[in-house]
């Protein structure tokens, strides 16, 4: 028994192991068939049955999209994800530490700025779409980005609300009596204190903005087509372009891997909304 | 160096009155010391001179000018905070030197003036570091540097000391005091510990329930304290009280316990109890008040024993704590070392009457006298 | 500077304006943002209250007072209450689905093996694309020629098998495809969540619990299931209401094809306002769908207890 113990203890561990490989790799093969697609010779995407591993690595599926300037999508994508974020940021953790260190507007301000969150895009995207028409935002950089700040103020408010909280009271006091006023105390003391906590929401603030589909499906048509909808429009009514769809969604998700990558330990937090402080 | 004046101050937070009215005049260069149990409001007070509570009522002053709406920094006054307060993303030299930088002091200045407090609290070598590379008692001596190395009108103190162990905490008390002597500015210190109180302060302020319950010298407050509540919180271990009755026996104002126990009042004393007399009035004594009578002490005429059932002894080496029973209330005794070695022996005890106080059971003050 | 030591500053006043900001701050801080959430978050509400009592088309213009006619035609209409079910089914089968496998997951990473962290990484992978790529990427594994779904189960039968997997008028078969992209992006999600609110279950309990010899499913209720319990609820609630308002995965997959066997409430109301221009009956279907999931929300909101 003694002498059996550790060994089957080794012989569990190496078995969840290798199923939780199994598993992953499960998860993973949509990832991977697509990938493959993007890097198929034409021969092989159009092949039956279908290639699983392409004989060798072809760049043309992305060649075709700097050619005809499809990968503007991309483009688009990081101004208005990158731009809506900064504001989103700035203008939310502001608010979030009002609400978190004065209680402005108690529950019920909380309350009604996370149920902004809540609301279906479907149902405002119609209204807003008839308004961006009458003032001419549709299309533009300008219109998109005020409605993802204001789609993403909600979840910012709400992370950073939890983030001010963990900063000591007694530092900002001390920096008061030391000589700062509450504006420089703001910035030069509880920024700093939450350098992870703004690193972490913008991270997330990044990717809803960049994900996003129905409002760019909706308010762009030619000018500020975002990387969702670019993809969206090679499902042609007669044509499938299996190989743009690889290369652009490819394209799409390699900065967002990126940004995920970075923001790695500060993940459960980020998408549980606290819920987990991580 | 200045003056600190505070009249009708009050403050409350919702419906919690945590100020109700207090007035307090500090001198120039004096050590003023808040204590009180937690809830009593001397934190509150404290933040309120510094600016960091608003205040509802009442004026705060320094050296004559109202301060009341001033934020903070217009204010010019230096706080130490409980938990010391170091911004953990700047180095120690960067952390005192914040409220220079914060008030645009001009570079050379501002090294030659963190190396003087450095050098005044012996951290010259800790400069460099963050300050997660420091300990507990490091850290409090660069929140300290951090205060003095203002120019500051005003130190104020916000419990320093209490994240510290009692060894830490002896050895930064001192110096806290040392540093009060060689830069002689107008300090406020707000603590729980009445030994710090006792120690540090020229002048103790003792709050209750938002009111100032009574402010003076520390010996002062210990020998005359106005309140039981008072009496009760300066001293340790505490004062002993017992409900007891005053009446004569034999012409002499005297104490009636239980058992038939008896002790006569003070005759020096006694004319200024004498309107209490056939009345229950409540026994103040400290337990270093009281002395073994068969101990070799001399007696005086008017020294009467009390037979007392020791019921509990604790030693603690230099000396020895021992409780027996009066008026169904525990009393402790503070004796030399082996005069009582177990429980269950029954001793004659003495009690220092020109010492003891007596209190008016329904106003809980003590009876003057 | 001299080197007489001069007199500290006495205290001073802030000049107006610095102390305005100083008394105002939190207000302050906090208008910009009600202003930006007022703009976008209230304004359409009002716009479709106001829309929905007439009658805008694609033919007609008539601002006039019109009633509940917009109301009246929504519940009427076989085709929205289709769309509730629809969604309703969705939710109600991708929400236990991807709680029970995100917990299986999280059972399966607990402890510690090789590589733990850097499959975790990986596996999360799903939930961070996005959700009209994920649908666009099984509506490929799906696809009768060019995808591998067929191909497998080609190898597996060992004969012919072509399967129209998403434009097929056996409801089963559309509604597995969806479920399966839906909860493959979203159990990583609900993993992650779990595995987190588990590691932080206390130890001394478990332990405890073995002492006492409880076995392993009796220590899962009565243990660690109460202790992760308001994670599992936040998780539910941030899910519950994404897979609501589900469009991009059905847009990528179906377009709530075939007929509108797949249509979910979002697809609806788009086809409705931007395919058909019934713009009245559009602002209807907002503002009831605003409504009631605004209800829902406060009820869900209020028993999570936002101050938490």
């Amino acid at each position: 028994m003694s002498a059996d113990g550790p060994r089957r203890f080794k012989t569990a561990t190496a078995g969840r192991a290798l199923l939780a490989l199994a598993v992953t790799a499960l998860f993973l093969f949509p990832v991977y068939w697509l990938f493959v697609m993007s890097i198929k010779t034409p021969e092989e995407v159009f092949a039956t049955p279908p290639v699983w591993w392409p004989a060798e690595i072809s760049l043309e599926n992305f060649a075709v999209l700097f050619r005809d300037g499809d990968v503007r999508a991309i483009w688009n994508s990081a101004i208005v994800a990158g731009v809506s974020t900064v504001i989103a940021m700035f203008l939310g953790t502001i608010a979030a530490y009002s609400i978190a260190r004065y209680r402005t507007g108690g529950d019920h301000l909380a309350i009604w700025i996370i149920s902004q969150r809540m609301i279906p895009p479907i149902a405002i995207v119609f209204p807003i779409f008839l308004a961006f028409a009458l003032i001419g935002l549709n299309d533009t950089y300008l219109g998109l980005i005020a409605l993802y700040t204001a789609f993403n103020l909600p979840y910012v408010i709400w992370m950073m609300r939890g983030y001010v909280e963990d900063v000591p009271l007694e530092l900002e006091e001390s920096a008061l009596v030391d000589g700062l006023d509450r504006w420089q105390t703001l910035l030069k003391v509880v920024f700093p204190m939450m350098r992870t906590g703004l690193f972490a929401t913008s991270v997330f603030t990044f990717i809803f903005a960049w994900n996003e589909f129905i409002f760019a499906l909706i308010l762009t048509r030619t000018e500020v087509i975002t990387f969702p909808v670019q993809v969206s429009h090679y499902f042609g009514p007669q044509q499938i372009f299996w190989a743009k769809i690889g290369a652009m969604s490819v394209l799409g998700t390699l900065p967002v891997f990126f940004t995920v990558a970075m923001a790695q330990k500060l993940l459960v937090r980020g998408i549980s909304m606290g819920a987990v402080k991580g | 160096m200045a003056r600190l004046a505070v009249q009708g101050l009050r403050k409350s937070y919702g419906k919690v009155e945590a100020l109700k009215g207090v007035d307090l005049d500090i001198a120039e260069g004096e050590f003023c010391v808040f204590v009180g149990p937690s809830g009593c409001g001397k934190s509150t007070l404290l933040r309120s001179i510094a600016g960091l509570e608003e205040i509802d009522s009442g004026t705060i002053a320094i050296d004559g000018n109202v301060v009341n709406t001033l934020r903070p920094r217009d204010r010019n006054i230096a706080m130490v905070f409980q938990n010391y307060a170091l911004y953990p993303y700047l180095s120690v030299f960067e952390n005192i030197a914040f409220g220079l930088r914060a008030r645009k002091v001009p570079d050379a200045e501002i090294r030659s003036r963190v190396a003087n407090a450095a050098e005044m609290l012996g951290i010259e070598a800790l400069l460099e570091r963050m300050p997660r590379q420091l300990s507990g008692g490091q850290r409090q001596r660069v929140a300290i540097g951090r205060a003095v190395v203002r120019d500051a009108l005003l130190f104020l103190f916000d419990e320093p000391l209490s994240n510290l162990d009692a060894q830490l905490r002896d050895g930064m008390r001192a110096e806290i005091k040392r540093l009060h002597q060689e830069i002689g500015k107008t300090t406020i210190y707000v603590t729980h510990d009445q030994i710090e109180a006792m120690t540090l302060a020229d002048r103790i302020v003792l709050l209750r329930d938002g009111i100032i319950e009574q402010q003076g010298a520390p010996l002062d407050l210990f020998e005359r304290p106005a309140t039981r509540f008072v009496a009760g919180f300066l001293g340790s271990p505490q004062m002993n009280f017992v409900a007891t009755h005053l009446d004569y026996v034999d012409g002499a104002l005297t104490l009636i316990f239980d058992e038939g126990r008896r002790l006569p009042l003070d005759p020096a004393r006694a004319a200024a109890f004498d309107k209490y007399r056939s009345r229950d009035v409540i026994l103040g004594v400290r337990p270093e008040h009281i002395a073994r009578a068969n101990g070799g002490a001399p007696r005086k005429p008017a020294d009467a024993p009390l037979n007392a059932l020791i019921d509990l002894v604790q030693p603690t080496g230099t000396r020895t704590y021992a409780q027996f029973r009066l008026n169904e209330t525990e009393i402790t005794v503070e004796l030399p070392s082996h005069t009582v070695e177990r429980p269950g022996t029954t001793i004659e005890l003495l009690f220092d009457m020109s010492r003891v106080i007596l209190i008016d059971p329904q106003t809980q003050h003590v009876i003057p006298g | 500077m001299s080197a007489v030591a001069e007199a500290p500053i006495p205290p001073q006043p802030a000049s107006p304006i610095a102390g305005f900001v100083d008394r105002n701050f939190r207000w302050l801080l906090v208008w910009p943002s009600i202003l930006v959430l007022l703009l976008i978050g209230l304004f359409p509400v009002i716009y479709s209250l106001f829309v929905s009592f007439q009658k805008i088309n694609r033919r007609v213009t008539d601002t006039s007072f019109q009633g509940f006619y917009n109301y009246e035609r929504l519940v009427t209409d076989e085709r929205f209450w289709d769309s509730v079910i629809n969604t309703g089914i969705m939710t109600g089968i991708a929400l236990p689905l991807e709680l029970v496998l995100g917990l299986l997951l999280a059972r399966l990473f607990l402890e510690p093996f090789p590589g733990r962290q850097i499959l975790i990484a990986l596996i999360v992978t799903p939930s961070v694309i996005a959700p009209f790529v994920a649908g666009a990427m099984w509506r490929l594994m799906f696809d009768n020629i060019f995808g591998p779904i067929n191909e497998i189960i080609r190898w597996i039968v060992g004969g012919n098998f072509d399967l129209l997997w998403l434009i097929n008028d056996n409801p089963l078969i559309v509604y597995s495809a969806i479920l399966t992209t839906e909860v493959w992006q979203w159990t990583p999600f609900m993993f992650l969540i779990l595995l987190a609110a588990w590691s932080n279950v206390d130890k001394s309990q478990l332990e405890a619990a073995e002492i006492d010899g409880a076995s392993g499913w009796r220590v899962f209720r009565r243990i660690i299931f109460p202790a992760i319990r308001p994670v599992v609820f936040v998780a539910l609630t941030i899910r519950g209401l994404d897979l609501v308002r589900l469009f991009d995965i059905v847009y990528a997959l179906t377009r709530g094809g075939p007929g509108n066997m797949t249509e979910t409430i979002s697809i609806y109301a788009y086809i409705k306002g931007f395919e058909r221009f019934d713009i009245s009956m559009t602002a209807a279907f907002a503002f009831v769908v605003i409504v009631s999931l605004s209800i829902l929300v406060m009820v869900v909101l209020r028993r999570v207890g936002v101050t938490q």
